[in-house]
């Protein structure tokens, strides 16, 4: 009361400006963010929400069932070589025809393999803005990793996997949007690649300069993640998918 | 108390303006892989393709069950499991590219320049479309082949140089290999801009031979 009545009717008046003005503009950017923040689910709800919610359950589901799949593969397969190896016992049958037939599936990456080799890790650059100048560079393309795996074979690999799916005649790296599929299955980064073989040849092949300069010019300037390690007991897990054989015939 | 009332609601007004800015932040500034934050169009090939593959795998499910009952009483019968034997062994020499194949495909013939990487991707994409079997002129492309640069106006494959033009021979379900290579914004359209003094051709074929591999890997 004094205050007031000591600096009279103007000075309140100022008083309770500059406590409104100090008020406005975090209002302002209040309202701001609100509008930002509400525009923003707006413009995802509008058209994504109502395909997208119903298309990713589909997705999910489908790659749900396709483990499902996958295991009664596995299952079918294994009680097949179960009646095999009981009819070899019984019979006497060709010891040569079944160690051709053990082979073949280790060719063919039919067999889970362990031992020594590299391990390749593969990352997008950590904390890349959505929309960042060089996005592209900043993030794991599927033709990072065939490049990847490509240095790999080179360098002598014997068996590769990449994030628990084996790389065989049959397998594809396939990028839909930013999702990327290996034989198959839907897969995000970080990718690890188990490379299993001689591991200073292989460790030569990823040092060497001419080969994959991209990704490694990337990992200098855009941050990129990329890593190649020597690891021991490396387990290369056996192919699980489909062995789709319709149209060729052997000669 | 008009002051401190004050510096409540600034306080009150901060806190939120804090909160929502992380939020901002998170929910537009950052790249995420989210399967969510895919376009329709983007979701519904991954389901396509999703779909054609366990439909591939419901397939040899329902070829293996006939096969198990089959061996189990061959077996049962005291006649071995030879003749399944003998079928794991001819579907397996063609898997992993260790014999000789015959069938339909389509031929892709590239006259120009052309480097390793994109014979590469290539043969991503035709394993990609379905191919059981490839060869890059008479070189087979078994599952451990590398490419790599070779000497001028070649390629190397697994270390033998192949010389250009180059002919890709992918034996498989032609339409579907065909269509999967030619369309609009397809691989073949790619290397024709990538590549524009390079000529891409794709045909169809009957019938393709593919030589055995050379040293088989």
């Amino acid at each position: 009361m004094t205050a007031i009545g000591a600096a009279g009717p103007g000075g309140a008046q100022r008083e309770r400006l500059k406590h409104a003005l100090a008020l406005l503009l975090p209002a302002t950017l209040f309202g701001f963010l609100v509008a930002a923040q509400w525009q923003g689910q707006q413009e995802r709800s509008s058209l994504s929400v109502r395909y997208n919610a119903p298309l990713t359950d589909a997705a999910f589901a489908l790659q749900g069932e396709q483990n499902t799949l996958k295991a009664q593969l596995q299952d079918l397969r294994k009680r097949l070589d179960d009646i095999q190896a009981s009819a070899t016992t019984q019979t006497g049958a060709s010891s040569e025809q079944e160690s051709r037939l053990l082979e073949l599936k280790a060719k063919a990456g039919l067999t889970a393999l362990a031992g020594d080799g590299v391990v390749i890790q593969l990352d997008d650059a950590r904390g890349t803005s959505a929309g960042a100048k060089d996005l592209d560079k900043s993030i794991c393309h599927s033709t990072d990793i065939t490049d990847i795996v490509n240095t790999a074979w080179r360098g002598g690999a014997a068996a590769i996997s990449v994030n628990d799916q084996r790389i065989v005649s049959s397998t594809s790296v396939y990028c839909v949007g930013s999702t990327i599929m290996v034989n198959g299955t839907l897969m995000s980064p970080p990718f690890n690649v188990l490379a299993l073989g001689p591991q200073n040849q292989l460790l030569g092949a990823f040092d060497d300069p001419s080969q994959l300069r991209d990704i490694k010019q990337r990992r200098d300037v855009q941050g990129l993640g990329f890593r190649v390690t020597r690891a021991t007991a490396i387990h290369i897990p056996a192919y699980d998918g489909a062995l789709t054989v319709r149209h060729a015939i052997p000669r | 108390m008009r002051t401190s009332a004050g510096a409540i609601a600034v306080a009150v007004v901060a806190l939120f303006l804090g909160v929502l800015a992380v939020a901002q932040f998170r929910s537009q500034d950052v790249y995420s892989r989210s399967l969510q934050l895919e376009t329709p169009a983007s979701l519904t090939t991954l389901i396509a393709s999703l779909s054609d593959r366990n439909n591939s795998l419901r397939d040899e499910i329902f070829d293996l069950r006939l096969r198990v009952e089959s061996a189990r009483d061959s077996v049962a019968n005291g006649k071995g499991s030879l003749a399944e034997s003998e079928r794991q062994i001819a579907q397996l020499k063609v898997f992993a590219a260790q014999s000789a194949v015959r069938g339909p495909g389509i031929s892709v013939r590239i006259d120009g320049q052309f480097d390793e990487r994109a014979l590469s991707d290539l043969v991503n994409e035709l394993r990609n479309a379905g191919a059981e079997a490839i060869a890059a002129n008479d070189q087979r492309i078994g599952p451990r082949t590398w490419f790599g640069p070779g000497p001028a106006g070649t390629i190397s494959v697994d270390g033998v140089a192949v010389r250009g033009p180059w002919t890709l021979k992918a034996l498989g379900a032609t339409d579907v290999m065909y269509v999967a290579i030619t369309r609009t914004g397809g691989i073949v359209g790619q290397f024709e801009l990538i590549y524009p003094k390079t000529r891409f051709s794709v045909a169809k074929e009957s019938t393709l031979d593919l030589a055995a591999p050379a040293a088989p890997r």
